[in-house]
Parts: structure tokens; sequence; C-alpha cells
């Protein structure tokens, strides 16, 4: 496939730095110094700085914007699974040279996951260790530590993935990599011998499969639901549906991001010929898929929300339907929707920028659409007899900026990782046969 | 609670007998044998026989006196047993190398899951055993609440607060004055944590912070334990949970160290200090003495009604037929029906057209499965009850009825005004 490509094309991220490189990081920590700043004063003065509040009485939303956040990174996550399972277990070659860009988002946005976790807690300090000694029992009974669970889980065979499939990368390009990470690489390659390939290439197929049934079973249609889902005290949650549909949005959100992010290192190091077009019209499908898919399970949550509902869930219904915010996160997905299948439909439709557009359009609205959600579930309980039911709530600047912040983060981590490690495989520009061409010191 | 945990007492399980008796012989079947059966169910329950003892024990017995017997009982093959259930397949006549693969199949499914099973279940007979049975005090604290003698006073979420020294808008004990459809007679509903024995807070809890204290069935936090996730805010139906947004308004030093940890030397009491949650506690430093012998099986908000005159809020172990609330069920019983016979705790609430029924008894959000351990006298809400302005405002006892408003002062950004 692109086996005519030089491999110093790969190189390119860690051998050459632009201005605009450099005026980027500028911006990157500005936004990361804004979170740092907002975080300290609410540690200093508690969760009282935020928009939120107790439900019930107290007339507000417990959660908010940190767990919609949550819920977005942890869907965004999902991006490493589905080209790596695409590429490795189904065999679609063509996306072979953003798998690795997209396995790399996996841990960025994983780690911003369990970030937004702490950043909502009113004592971050006793998290780790209370978990862990509580963990026995906790297990049995509590949604939020099988979250904490399988987020770890996913995150350490993600990590155990990306480390076993660099080796063979940086054996073959050390010389061309810089010294100054010489440490780093050696511990990377540590014990590296030709003949363990095909065997690391076994062992990553299995790490793809045990993924593939871990991460969108039970993360994104599995515990994060969860959450919320196994809750009939909350009438707009509690549902057996919840679970394909949070699917739906971590399968549409990560492949917007993995649009976004190709698009960014195609432009960045003029990378049109190894991410080719072709990449974006097939994750355009995909995710024009997948939008379907979530539409399709929010048709099936009004319907049953309005034709005959018990009066709890009408309120819930009917407040969710009369919200321009619920009816902005599905236009924006109709919109994305739309263009895709015309695209699909006509190829001429087909451009890189629109359908990276359709990603931004897609990622934007999960969040909305989620945060929405968890907000939605505290105004209208099942016991809203409360003066102050339904509740209000309004982002504060601090959660805000936790927005920027962890944006501003994952932006860090991939230009930073892209002067470290070749952010595209090798295995992208060659065929089987050209492996033996390399020669590796033993 | 069940009926063998009132057993102790001994006066009870002889006019429970003679109870079972008059039943069993509406029923036409052999009496002693029913009798038998439930005293060792009692038996079985409290872990002392097995069941498939149990089982074994009467099958021929109750095969005799009913004509068939439909509960399990272990055979030589349990297995290929269960396999015929699965597959409908009768047992006789079968050639041999069938029966083979049916007891193999049925002996490794045995193995993998049914094993399991069993050994949870045995599991759960000997903790239950260990929790009901008879050495130990079990004590349910729990609150009869009469709402027809309730006026709004709002004396109880005063005291409370006092008690408690709680932040403003965080009301642990909390009044609603409430107009149903269909009526123009206000009501109340008087609501302050229902102490669940099967409470979703403790159930999501990732820390155990929030936990029910084994002695007397009180639910507490743990405030040095809780990571202030808000999880159990989130699961609890009521609405009892107020989180310590920001630093609280009574400092640490201003609190009376007999009033922050139990008996335990649990923090639990009080005011939660900031990031970590508070709701009723039911007083536990008061439970366990270390406010004064006298007010050992009081609570604040109680002692209050008492005192406005009201006597709304009982307050007492649900499990002793002498305590309080349960004494205050007979008063109404007998006023209501004529009749001083003690209530069955363990009947059905809302189902039943048992005294229960008569007496308006009820607990909130019931279906849910939460059984709460506080029992209301009087109007219950409907699906449509709205709360309203009650006769005294929640700021003439200088508290805020909505907290938001409080802790919107606080919010950096826009807080969307005081509405």
């Amino acid at each position: 496939m692109h086996e005519d490509i030089d491999h110093r094309v790969l190189l390119r991220p860690i051998e050459t730095t632009s201005r605009r490189y450099f005026v980027l990081l500028a911006v990157v920590l500005l936004a990361i110094l804004s979170f740092v700043i907002a975080y300290a004063y609410q540690l200093q003065h508690g969760l009282i700085v935020t928009g939120l509040a107790d439900w019930g009485s107290g007339g507000g939303a417990t959660w908010g914007l940190y767990i919609g956040a949550f819920i977005w990174w942890v869907g965004i996550a999902h991006g490493g699974i589905i080209l790596s399972a695409a590429v490795r277990l189904l065999g679609m070659e063509r996306y072979k040279p953003v798998a690795r860009i997209a396995e790399l988002l996996t841990i960025g946005a994983l780690s911003m996951a369990g970030l937004m976790i702490v950043v909502h807690l009113g004592r971050p300090d006793r998290f780790v260790t209370n978990i862990i000694l509580a963990y026995p029992e906790t297990v049995h009974t509590s949604p939020l530590v099988w979250d904490v669970t399988v987020i770890t889980l996913y995150f350490v065979l993600t990590a155990t993935y990306l480390g076993l499939t660099l080796r063979y990368d940086i054996v073959r390009l050390r010389d061309e990599l810089p010294d100054r990470f010489d440490p780093l690489y050696r511990l990377l390659t540590v014990g590296y011998r030709e003949s363990e390939d095909p065997v690391v290439e076994r062992m990553v197929w299995w790490l793809a499969l045990g993924i593939i049934i871990l991460a969108p079973l039970l993360l994104h249609g599995g515990v994060i639901p969860w959450l919320f889902a196994l809750l009939p005290s909350m009438p707009g949650w509690f549902s057996a549906v919840q679970g394909p549909q949070f699917l739906t949005i971590a399968l549409t959100s990560a492949i917007g991001s993995v649009l976004v992010i190709s698009l960014a290192f195609r432009r960045a190091y003029d990378w049109g010929a190894l991410i080719g077009d072709d990449v974006f019209r097939g994750l355009g499908l995909w995710l024009g898929l997948f939008a379907l898919l979530f539409l399709w399970l929010q048709l099936q949550q009004v319907i049953t929300g309005v034709f005959a509902p018990p009066i709890d869930v009408d309120a819930a219904t009917s407040a969710k339907l009369s919200s321009p915010i619920y009816w902005l996160a599905i236009v924006m997905i109709v919109t994305a929707l739309g263009y895709l299948t015309a695209q699909a439909i006509e190829p001429r439709y087909f451009t890189i920028p629109r359908t990276v557009f359709a990603g931004v359009l897609v990622v934007s609205a999960t969040l909305i659409e989620k945060t929405f959600f968890v907000i939605e579930g505290f105004l209208h309980p099942r016991f809203d007899m409360y003066a102050a039911v339904p509740g209000s709530y309004i982002p504060s600047f601090i959660e805000l900026s936790a927005i920027l912040g962890t944006l501003a983060m994952v932006t860090l981590f991939f230009m930073v990782i892209a002067k470290v490690i070749p952010v595209v495989e090798l295995h992208a520009i060659e065929d089987d046969a050209s492996v033996a061409d390399w020669e590796v010191e033993p | 609670m069940t009926d063998s945990d009132l057993g102790e007492h001994s006066d009870q399980a002889q006019s429970w007998e003679a109870q079972m008796r008059s039943l069993l012989e509406e029923g036409g079947y052999d009496i002693d044998l029913g009798i038998e059966m439930a005293r060792d169910a009692q038996r079985l329950v409290a872990g002392e026989l097995s069941e498939q003892e149990f089982h074994e024990r009467y099958h021929a017995a109750v095969t005799e006196e009913f004509g068939t017997d439909e509960r399990p009982v272990a055979t030589d093959e349990p297995s290929a047993s269960f396999v015929e259930l699965l597959t409908g397949e009768c047992s006789g006549g079968e050639d041999p190398s069938r029966r083979e693969v049916v007891k193999a199949l049925g002996v490794a499914g045995g193995a993998l899951g049914l094993g399991g099973m069993a050994v949870a279940d045995q599991q759960r007979t000997s903790t239950q055993a260990a929790a009901d049975g008879p050495d130990e005090p079990d004590i349910q604290y729990g609150m009869v609440v009469d709402l027809e003698r309730c006026d709004g006073c709002l004396q109880c979420v005063t005291a409370c607060a006092d008690e408690n020294q709680t932040s403003n808008g965080a009301n642990w004990m909390y009044v609603l004055a409430y107009l149903d459809e269909h009526t123009e007679q206000e009501n109340f509903l008087v609501r302050p944590c229902q102490h669940c024995s099967n409470a979703p807070c403790e159930k999501v809890c990732p820390v155990r912070a929030r936990h029910t204290r084994e002695q007397d069935g009180i639910v507490l936090t743990d405030y040095d334990a809780c990571i202030g996730c808000r999880y159990c805010q989130v699961a609890c139906p009521y609405g009892v949970n107020y989180f310590q947004w920001g630093d609280p308004e009574v400092s640490e030093e201003e609190l009376d160290p007999n009033h922050i940890w139990d008996a335990r030397g649990m923090r639990v009491d009080s005011r939660p200090p900031k990031g970590v949650m508070g709701k009723c506690t039911f007083c536990p430093t008061r439970q366990d003495g270390l406010q004064g012998e006298d007010k050992v099986g009081t609570v604040a908000c109680m002692d209050a009604c008492d005192a406005a005159g009201m006597r709304a809020i009982h307050f007492g172990d649900l499990n002793n037929p002498e305590s309080r609330p349960r004494r205050y069920l007979r008063e109404r019983a007998a006023e209501e029906l004529d009749d001083d016979t003690d209530l069955d705790m363990d009947a059905d609430w809302a189902t039943s057209t048992t005294r229960w029924r008569k007496l308006s008894a009820f607990r909130l959000l019931e279906d849910l499965g939460t059984e709460p351990n506080v029992i209301y006298l009087g109007n219950q809400p409907g699906e449509r009850a709205d709360q309203q302005e009650g006769p005294v405002p929640y700021d003439l006892i200088g508290r805020v009825d909505r907290r938001k408003d409080v802790l919107d002062e606080r919010t950096v950004g826009i807080t969307g005004g005081d509405d």
C-alpha cells in the first residue's frame, strides 16, 4: 500500500519543529495553567466554587460537567481499540497509518477521564488509599468501583499493547532517533531479539481481542452507563438501553477525535501520502454508521418515554424534549450524519475538511448530550415533591476550565510524544517481505 | 425483620403459635405437621438446619399429605435431574449412553456454576444466622412519624440544625408542606434520613464510608473515610444527603468533642468537614450514652417535637415491642381499631388489608425496595404531590430552604439568578 514511502517520512515530527509548534505550545501551556489555577482555587475553597449543589431541597445537581467530561473522555479513549481492532483483528490495512495515533489517544483520554474523577472529588487526597482499602468488599456492590477497575485494566492493556508494538519500530529506527532519549529507548526495547517479532505479533493480536471485549462491552457499554442506569431513583437514567446508547457515544466521539488528530498530523507534517484520503473517507463512513445508531437508540428512549409512560418517566421525558440543549446535540448529530450520508452516496461531496468538521460536530454533541444526560437525572428525580425540584445547574468557570485544561493536556501529550517516538508505525509503510531488509543488531 | 426476630419474646411466641394453629385449621391439612415444619423453618433461617436437611426431613410427609412435593430434594443424581428440568426430558426408560451424557453434562454445569451458587447460598445463610441469631441484641432504630399530629412548626428542623451545627440549607431534618391532587387539604411530610435496611447509598459507596452500624442498624457516614464522590446522594431516592461543599459554618474547635466520635471511635456525628457527605444520623452519640444516659434512645428532633407538644415523632428500637414507636403504634391501633393487638411488623404495607391499611401506615417509596426504617402514619403523598410554603416559612426559623441560594454566592461564574 505505502511501500513506496521512505521511512524518513515517519521521522518528520522528531526531526523538524516549526514556529507554529511553539505558538501552539504556548497556547496549550496557558490553557493548562488556567486549569491548574482554577483547580487550586477549588481545592482551597471546596467544591462550593463550582455550579454544583445538592439535589432535592437543595435545588441543584449533584454531578455536572466534571462527570459529563469523564464520560466523554472515556468514550474518546475507545478510538485506540476501534482502530487496533480494525487493523489487527479485521485486517483493515488502510487504517494502519492512524492506528498508533488512536492508541496514544486512548492513553491520553483515559488519563483525562481519571483526572476528571479526581477533580470532582471532595477529598481527592483519600482517593487511591481508601478505594484500595475497601476494594475487596466494595467491588461487589459499587458501580463506581467497577468503573475504576475496568478503566485501570483498559489502561494497563493498552499501555502493554503500545509498548509491545513500539519495540519493533524503535529497534529499526534507533540510529535515526535522537540520542537524548536513549535511556527511554533502551528501556522500551530491553531484551529485544528479532525472533520475538512473530511472538509479539501473536501477543498483540490476543491483547487486541481482549481489549475489544473489555472496552466496548464492559466499559462504555457496561460499567460507565451502569453508574446511572442501575439507579431507580432517577427515571431519566433507569433504563436497559443506556449500555448500547453509551456505546454509540464512545464509538462516535472516538472516531471523531481520531479524524481531528489525523488531520492535524497530516497538515503539520505534510503527510498527505502517508495518511491518505481513503483513511478519512473510511472513518467518515464508520462515523456515519455509529451516529445513525446513536440516533436510533435516542428514538427508542423517546418513544418509550412518550407513548404510555409512568408519571415519573413522563416528567423526565417531557423535560428532555422541551430542552433546547438536548435538541442542539441532536441537530448537531443529524447534521453530521446528513453530510456523511451524502458523501457516501455521492463521492464528489467528499472533502477531508468537511469530514473532519462532521467529526468535530459529533464530538462536541456527545459532550453536550452526556453532560445534559447527567444533569437531567437530578432535575427530574422519582421523588419530585420538593419545591426546589427541578433544580438548576450552570457550569462554573472552574468546571469549564477543566474542559479546556484537559483538551490542552491531551494536545500537549501528542506534541511531546511525537518528538520522542514515531507516531505512525513502520508497518504502515512496509509489506511483510521488506521486514527482512532491515538490519537489526543482535 | 422476620417473625423469628420477635420469637425471643416468649409470650409473643405463644400467641404466635395459637394464631398459626387457627390459621392452619382453616386450611384443613395436618396441623402438627405444619407447626413442626414452621419450627424447623425458623431453625433453617437461624442456620441450625441446612436447606437440604429440611427438605429431606419432610419430603415423605409432605407427599403423603398433599400428594406432591415440588421442593427440591437431593437424589443420587442431582445433576441429571437438573438437566431434565432444562430439556424437559423424562428420565425413565432412557438408554444408558444417553443417561451418561446427560449426567456428564450436568456434572460439568454443576461444577462450573451451580457449585458456586450453592456456596454463596450457604454463606448467606450463615451470615444471616450471625446477624439474626438469638445471641445478638439486634436493635433496629427507627421512627414512627404521625403526620396527622404534625402542624409544620419546623421545631424539629431547628433542633436538628442546632444539635448538629449543620451549615445553612443543609436541613438534615426537613418538613415539606404539600398539596395533593384533588384535595385542598394541606399535608405535611417529615423527612429525616430513612435509615434503610437495604440502603442504596451504602451499596454504591466506593470506600465503605456510608455504612450501617451493626449494633443498632443506624446508617452513618465515616467522615474520615468519605472521599466526597457524592454517589450516595445520587443513589438515594429521598434526597436526604447534604454535601459539605465549602468550609463548615461552625469550626472544628467549636464542636462538642462528645458529639463527633461515636462509641466505636468513628467520626460520624455533627456536621461533616469540608468535602465529605452529611445527612441525618439518628444521633449516634446520644444512643451511645456519650451525651448522658438520659439521652439514650432519644433524638434531637423528637425532643423538640415533644417540647412543642406535638408528639409526632417517635424514635426507638423497632424490634422491641416495648419501644416508644411500637407502643405508639399500639396506642394508635387501639384508637382506630378498638384493638390493642400489636401490629405485625412484617406484613405487607400497602397491598394487604391488614390493620396497617386501616392505620394509614406507609413507608416512603417502598416499591424501590429500600426497606426504610421510618414508618409514617397519615396521608401518603401521591405521585403528583407538590410542596407549598408551610405555615412557618424556613426563613422564619433562620434557615435557608433552597440551599443552592447559599451555595451560588460562592460559585465562580454565572449562577442563573435567585430563581
